[in-house]
């Protein structure tokens, strides 16, 4: 434990390299207006966190299955990683994304699958906004950056020969009906982009700005002029003051936490440049989103582990193939691999999340990390259901440690919108519709 | 009659203590205000008016000295109208004044009024600090990036002032919450910054995306392609055209292309072609054809025979293009980069040739010689599959054709050679570049590269040679990894038996993506201060004037501060610093330095050019003010005289029509209307919603563009209209496109012309499912002739709220009714019968001859003075002829007070009076009281910073 001894400001850190920094987050720090702790008879309100996983290309669809409940949960082989976390891991199968549909293979097939809008093909792009854009925008004023983007493999944009864009196939993150949310690829830069840079602290180096112009601007006028510019002035102090809470509150967290010798977690700044190996890039890739989950940073993020129609190569696994012409022999022993080594990025990041205590329970078990795929079978190109994995309780919200088979069920009841519908909903955001659905996932 | 003849006496015999009205002094005033008006006051008014009861929520119990009269001189102001006309006290108050104690208060308020004014004659009044209002910031925001963004358009609306502005200090408040929008939107606008290699520019829509960076890049393009679009027929029409006028003065090539937007040059090149002897076809049978096409005297069989001559060419071109074959490469795909570029280059370098088909070199030769003059095409702006233009949204822009790589390939030599003017080549070389520069193309296009050949069948670059080089690296674009790979894969090209020509084709592409490269690198560190410059300049227009040096220190330091110490992006700095400059109080408030001490100063030429852009615009000054600012000339009477025509004339006179018509006639926002039953009115939709919102405003943008009459606003016989307010109105117009509006002389035939039976204001003033002549009647006197009417008694009869339901009665005789109640009629006398004439027009201003209780409606009514009028005609007419001085001081009072930016003063009645005179002797043309305008005083100068007035 020698974070107390290298803790260093973080405006140092920002310029070093692989320096180890801690940022504490506890459980009985107050931390959402409050100065002082709160009575412990009062339950701690925790925030929620929702994670979005993607793979593209389907799984081996042979060893993709789980049987039982909770503790007895039996697992197929490309689930087996999540075994030390199945109590908190629901398995949900049979759901689809309907405009994912009949629309050719590929790129038509992903652009869609979080936010289930119908997608233009052509030069003009057009889809929807992504259901972690509309929960990042739901908890914009609560956290410093509103969402995270991220992605181990790098956006390409030309056309596949349904003539959709390939942009489909590399984003699932969509700010609007046109643009997708440009994805960082960079763990370095990823990491920089949570910390002091970056949102928040922009709108306050624009507003100190301002506040200098109408203070030079006052000496120069009327004294009923003045009165005018002060209410700008006070206003923009005020808006200063609401951004700079949230912020003076996390630190005060931060420094009662250390005092009382905490144990902390703690992630070295990433190396600038790409990591040279795969698992080196997912796993801090991982990493960033468990600590900015645990120091509230965000709330959102969405990892892209590999982009639809994907060129990434696993010779780790013994996989010479890359990963797109792989999926096209989904049932074989090498795709099972792949699938089960992404799956082991999903239990990677669940088991360090719940190794973070919040409260008597886990950072964790206030998620919701959802793990999924644009195909069941890349072989046959079939999305008429979607493999899909839910880990974490999302703050006591949703049961876990269950298998869901909605398979068979009337399209209508089955749709993926409606789980999002009703994950929005446990994260106190009523959505009327998302989508194509406007009614929540019965039997979730 | 009888009145009128005692108001004169009385006039004449108000002498009191006024000796005269001019130049009364204060102590006379002062002696007057205690022996006569504070005891008429208590003897008549303050009972109802005071502190115990205040009728009309008015109180007139604060006047207890001269100068609290002064501060209220509005309400004054009022109660001289009400005397003046006997109003009050009302018939049914017991004391009632004699007409001596009556004239010597209606003396004594004029003779108030006058000294006020001369007191103060020149007065700039209180114009206070303020921030643009919501509309003021869109066009702002317009007018500095070039796309209407609107960013205030969920903003909360704006407050009006007492005269029905939100253009003034007095209501245009601040808070943190509408800061916060501020700010938010200030970010957004800099997302549409694009980052061009000399200079800034803005995009219609966010430049984040890497997507949203190559639309706009594209577009660019492909609309360059398309108003440069080359139609063989225009050219042979316009070479027919040359030779019927040949000789004459002025007629040469280069003016006939250019009177037809043609190139001078192609058309010279084909008539060229024409008229040079030829033996072989198919330039032979062309010139025999073109021939045959010079005896047509009709100009219509001129045309289609150029057409029929295009198509001829054109089938003739179409069988002499070269086929080219494409390289094929042992172990890798055709659609390779490599080689599908070196197959797009040799397609587009055969396109002024012809295939080489005969034996003979001479037919070959002619060949060639009409190839050179028909090329295949001009510019390819899709190719490959989907590359329809029939598509649509669907079809691919100016691709390279690979499959599921991004890339794109730039093939127009024919456009640039043959058509294109030195100055049109150089935009559209810098159109490429820019794709280049702003979506980093050749980068992202070699990653796609790299990804297809290591991981797509066949997978050329799979083996672990190829492994140092990943898409998501990059690094991977950098000199020495380029050559590296380029090394890799000529080598394995070699190996696998790779022609000389797939090997040039390699070694072409790695040389051409490390040029494409190295130029972006290059002119991305050269763009740095390039863009910083260039936000400096963005801020001198924002701000309407020059930078100070701390200014630009100022700025250039944020920047610097974002880079360095909050390491963002050279770009998000830039971005951080517009957004400092949109939420600056510079660019978002309006505000005039003071001078010291009480005297007031003429405006500088800066603030003078924003008076009068936001007076005219609604907006910033262009360039064309602030130039004459610097030269500090905008200050002479005949240069702002001639700058404010100029303005008039100018399209952004859109903001005076929408912020001050609409804000004074009450338009303004009409898209929220939610008054009609769209149930029981299905025609009317939000297109016709739209439309007539837009009405008064075209006619209004006419009028001042052409400097009309202001009388035509209610005289006029024309309107104007598009398709759907045309079937609205049953106007038969010619066939346009859905959005185009046309001006109908005719109007009147349909019983519409100028603003009165405009159906936005009859629909505006329906409470749904019937008309309200109260309120069409009360809008007439309200808004057009200024009278003030106190707001009704809370004890009014309600009317019906459907037609239908009225019963026995007619509304006419239900209004009637109304007005017999005795707390009802006093006003509604004064415009319950101008609303009746409207009731030809139902609830959403549509002509009609039964009400909706199937009624026959009547449109006559006994007006305010006395006589009997019917229809629209009717009321025009007592407008014109009965109330057209209060029409004109009205418009006077309400074009002033917008023009200032504060309430009126009683010192501005000079002004009034002035802008009064002038109009008669201009015509009444509007030109005329915005000339008045910008010459006053008031406009003209700002108040000392110690000025002790209110």
């Amino acid at each position: 434990m020698s974070n107390r001894r290298t803790r260093i400001s973080r405006r140092t850190l920002l310029q070093g390299v692989g320096v180890a920094m801690a940022l504490p987050w506890l459980e009985s720090l107050p931390v959402w207006g409050e100065a002082t702790p709160t009575n412990d008879a009062v339950a701690p309100k925790f925030p929620q966190r929702f994670a979005a996983l993607f793979m593209g290309n389907g799984i081996n669809s042979q060893h993709w299955w789980a049987n039982g409940a909770g503790a007895e949960m039996e697992l197929s082989r490309s689930l087996a990683p999540l075994e030390p976390v199945k109590t908190k891991l629901n398995v949900i199968q049979g759901l689809f994304n309907k405009q994912a549909t009949g629309v050719g293979i590929h790129p038509g097939q992903t652009g869609n699958i979080l936010s289930g809008a119908a997608l233009q093909k052509g030069a003009v792009l057009r889809g929807g906004v992504s259901i972690d854009q509309v929960l990042g925008q739901h908890w914009s004023e609560d956290t410093a950056v509103p969402s995270l983007v991220l992605g181990c493999e790098q956006p390409i944009t030309g056309y596949h020969e349904t003539n959709f864009s390939m942009a489909y196939s590399s984003h699932i993150s969509w700010l609007d009906a046109n643009s997708p949310v440009p994805m960082e690829v960079y763990p370095s830069l990823a990491f920089d982009s949570l910390f002091d840079n970056q949102g928040s602290q922009r709108a306050t180096s624009i507003l100190d700005r301002v506040k200098d112009h109408a203070e030079h601007v006052k000496r120069q006028v009327s004294r009923a002029d003045q009165a005018k510019l002060n209410e700008y002035f006070a206003s923009v102090r005020d808006v200063e003051r609401q951004i700079s809470r949230t912020r003076t509150d996390k630190d005060k967290a931060e420094a009662r936490a250390e005092n009382r010798g905490r144990s902390l977690a703690s992630m070295p700044r990433p190396d600038n440049g790409l990591p040279e190996d795969l698992r080196d890039h997912m796993r801090l890739m991982t990493d960033i989103i468990a600590m900015a989950f645990q120091t509230d940073k965000t709330r959102v993020a969405t990892l892209l582990l590999c982009r639809d129609l994907s060129g990434l190569i696993y010779p780790f696994l013994d996989v010479r193939t890359a990963h797109h012409p792989a999926s096209h022999d989904d049932e074989s022993e090498a795709y099972e691999r792949i699938s089960r080594y992404h799956v082991s990025q999903l239990a990677y990041l669940a088991q360090r999340l719940d190794a973070m205590p919040e409260g008597d329970r886990t950072v964790l078990d206030n998620s919701c990390l959802m793990f999924l795929s644009n195909m069941w079978s890349g072989s046959r190109h079939d999305s008429s259901k979607v493999p899909l994995l839910l880990v974490g309780g999302l703050g006591s919200t949703l049961p876990t440690g269950r298998t869901l088979d909605f398979t068979g069920q009337e399209d209508g009841d089955r749709k993926l919108c409606s789980l999002y519908l009703s994950l929005a909903e446990r994260m106190n955001l009523k959505l009327k519709q998302f989508g194509d659905a406007d009614a929540p996932l019965s039997g979730l | 009659m009888i009145d009128r003849g005692l108001f004169g006496i009385a006039l004449g015999c108000s002498l009191l203590c006024v000796h005269g009205t001019v130049g009364a002094d204060e102590p006379a005033l002062t002696a007057a205000f205690e022996k006569s008006v504070q005891p008429f006051l208590k003897s008549y008014c303050l009972s109802c008016h005071g502190l115990e009861k205040q009728e009309a929520k008015l109180d007139l119990s604060g006047a207890t000295s001269v100068a609290a009269v002064v501060q209220q001189h509005q309400i004054w102001n009022e109660v001289l109208t009400r005397l003046t006309a006997k109003d009050m006290p009302p018939e049914t108050s017991t004391k009632q004044p004699t007409e001596q104690e009556r004239s010597a208060i209606i003396a004594w308020i004029k003779a108030l009024q006058q000294h006020e004014a001369e007191r103060n004659a020149g007065d700039p009044g209180p114009v206070l600090a303020r921030r643009l209002s919501h509309a003021e910031y869109n066009n702002a925001i317009r007018d500095l990036t070039g796309f209407d963004l609107r960013p205030t358009q969920e903003f909360p609306v704006d407050p009006a002032n007492e005269a029905g502005f939100d253009n003034s200090g007095e209501s245009l408040t601040m808070s943190p919450a509408l800061l916060k929008k501020y700010l938010a939107a200030a970010r957004r606008v800099a997302e549409h910054l694009a980052f061009q290699p000399d200079g800034l520019s803005f995009a219609p829509h966010p430049m984040i995306s890497e997507t949203d960076r190559d639309k706009f890049c594209v577009q660019r393009i492909v609309a360059f392609y398309e108003r440069h679009r080359v139609d063989l027929a225009d050219y042979f029409e316009a070479a027919a055209h040359f030779r019927q006028h040949q000789g004459k003065p002025g007629v040469t090539l280069e003016t006939v292309a250019t009177a037809r937007q043609l190139s001078p040059k192609y058309l010279t090149t084909i008539w060229t072609a024409l008229n040079t002897a030829e033996a072989l076809d198919p330039l032979a049978e062309l010139q025999a054809e073109w021939q045959t096409i010079l005896v047509e005297p009709e100009p219509t069989a001129v045309r289609q025979r150029c057409e029929k001559l295009r198509d001829l060419v054109l089938r003739r071109r179409q069988k002499l293009v070269v086929p080219v074959e494409k390289l094929h490469m042992k172990g890798n795909s055709d659609g390779s980069q490599p080689l599908v570029l070196w197959w797009n280059r040799e397609q587009a370098a055969q396109r002024m040739r012809s295939a080489a088909k005969s034996d003979s070199p001479e037919l070959d030769a002619a060949r060639n010689r009409f190839c050179r003059v028909f090329p295949d095409a001009f510019a390819v702006s899709s190719r490959g599959h989907y590359a329809d233009a029939k598509l649509g949204a669907q079809v691919r822009l100016l691709t390279a054709g690979f499959h599921l790589m991004q890339g794109y390939f730039r093939d127009d030599a024919p456009l640039c050679e043959l058509v294109l003017s030195d100055t049109q080549r150089q935009e559209i070389d810098r159109l490429w570049q820019e794709l280049n520069f702003i979506t980093l193309a050749p980068h992202r296009q070699y990653k796609d590269f790299l990804f297809f050949e290591r991981a797509e069948p066949p997978r050329f670059a799979g083996g672990p040679e190829f492994d140092f080089a990943r898409p998501e690296d990059k690094s991977v674009t950098t000199a020495a990894m380029l050559n590296r790979m380029k090394d890799a894969y000529l080598a394995k090209s070699k190996r696998m038996g790779a022609s000389d020509a797939i090997l040039g084709a390699v070694e072409t592409y790695f040389d051409q993506m490390l040029a494409d490269t190295r130029w972006i690198e290059q002119r991305q560190v050269a763009a740095g201060p390039i863009h910083l410059d260039a936000v400096l300049a963005l801020a001198e227009r924002a701000y309407r004037r020059p930078l100070s040096d701390d200014e630009r220190q100022d700025l250039r330091a944020f920047y610097h501060q974002a880079r360095d110490q909050e390491r963002l992006s050279h770009e998000d700095a830039i971005r951080d610093t517009l957004a400092t400059i949109l939420l600056s109080p510079h660019f978002c408030y309006r505000f005039d330095q003071a001078a010291e001490g009480t005297a007031a100063r003429p405006l500088t030429d800066y603030e003078l050019a924003s008076r009068l852009s936001f007076f005219l615009w609604s907006s910033l000054p262009d360039a064309e003010l602030l130039k004459l600012a610097a030269a500090e000339q905008l200050h002479e009477p005949s240069v702002l005289a001639a700058q404010a025509h100029r303005m008039l004339r100018d399209a952004r006179v859109r903001g005076l029509a929408s912020e001050f018509l609409g804000n004074w006639l009450g338009f303004r926002r009409f898209e929220d209307h939610t008054g009609v039953d769209r149930d029981r009115f299905a025609t009317f939709t939000n297109e016709l919603r739209d439309a007539m919102a837009e009405e008064p405003q075209r006619f209004f943008i006419d009028l001042v563009q052409r400097d009309g009459s202001m009388f035509d606003l209610l005289e006029a016989h024309h309107t104007f209209v598009n398709p759907v307010l045309a079937r609205h109105y049953g106007m038969t117009i010619p066939a346009t496109r859905s959005e185009e509006w046309v001006r109908v002389d005719n109007a009147a035939h349909y019983g519409r012309g100028g603003i009165l039976p405009m159906a936005v204001f009859l629909t505006k003033n329906s409470p749904g499912l019937r008309t309200s002549p109260v309120q069409r009647g009360y809008w007439v006197v309200r808004r057009v002739l200024g009278e003030h009417i106190p707001p009704p008694p809370p004890t009014v009869p309600e009317l019906p709220k459907d037609e239908a339901e009225l019963g026995e009665l007619t509304l006419p005789q239900l209004l009637a009714r109304h007005r017999d109640h005795v707390a009802c009629a006093a006003c509604h006398q004064r415009f319950d019968s101008i609303g009746l004439v409207f009731e030809g027009y139902g609830p959403i201003g549509e002509q009609r001859k039964h009400d909706l209780g199937g009624k026959p409606v009547h449109v006559q009514a006994v007006f305010p003075d006395g006589t009997e009028r019917s229809g629209l005609n009717g009321l025009r007419r007592y407008l014109t002829e009965v109330r057209r001085d209060e029409y004109v001081e009205t418009l006077c009072r309400k074009l002033l007070t917008f023009a200032l930016g504060r309430s009126l003063l009683l010192s501005d009645n000079a002004t009034i009076e002035l802008m009064q005179t002038n109009l008669r002797r201009d015509e009444n043309r509007i030109g005329s009281l915005v000339e008045t305008i910008v010459t006053s005083p008031q406009f003209l100068k700002k108040r000392g910073r110690d000025d002790p007035r209110p």
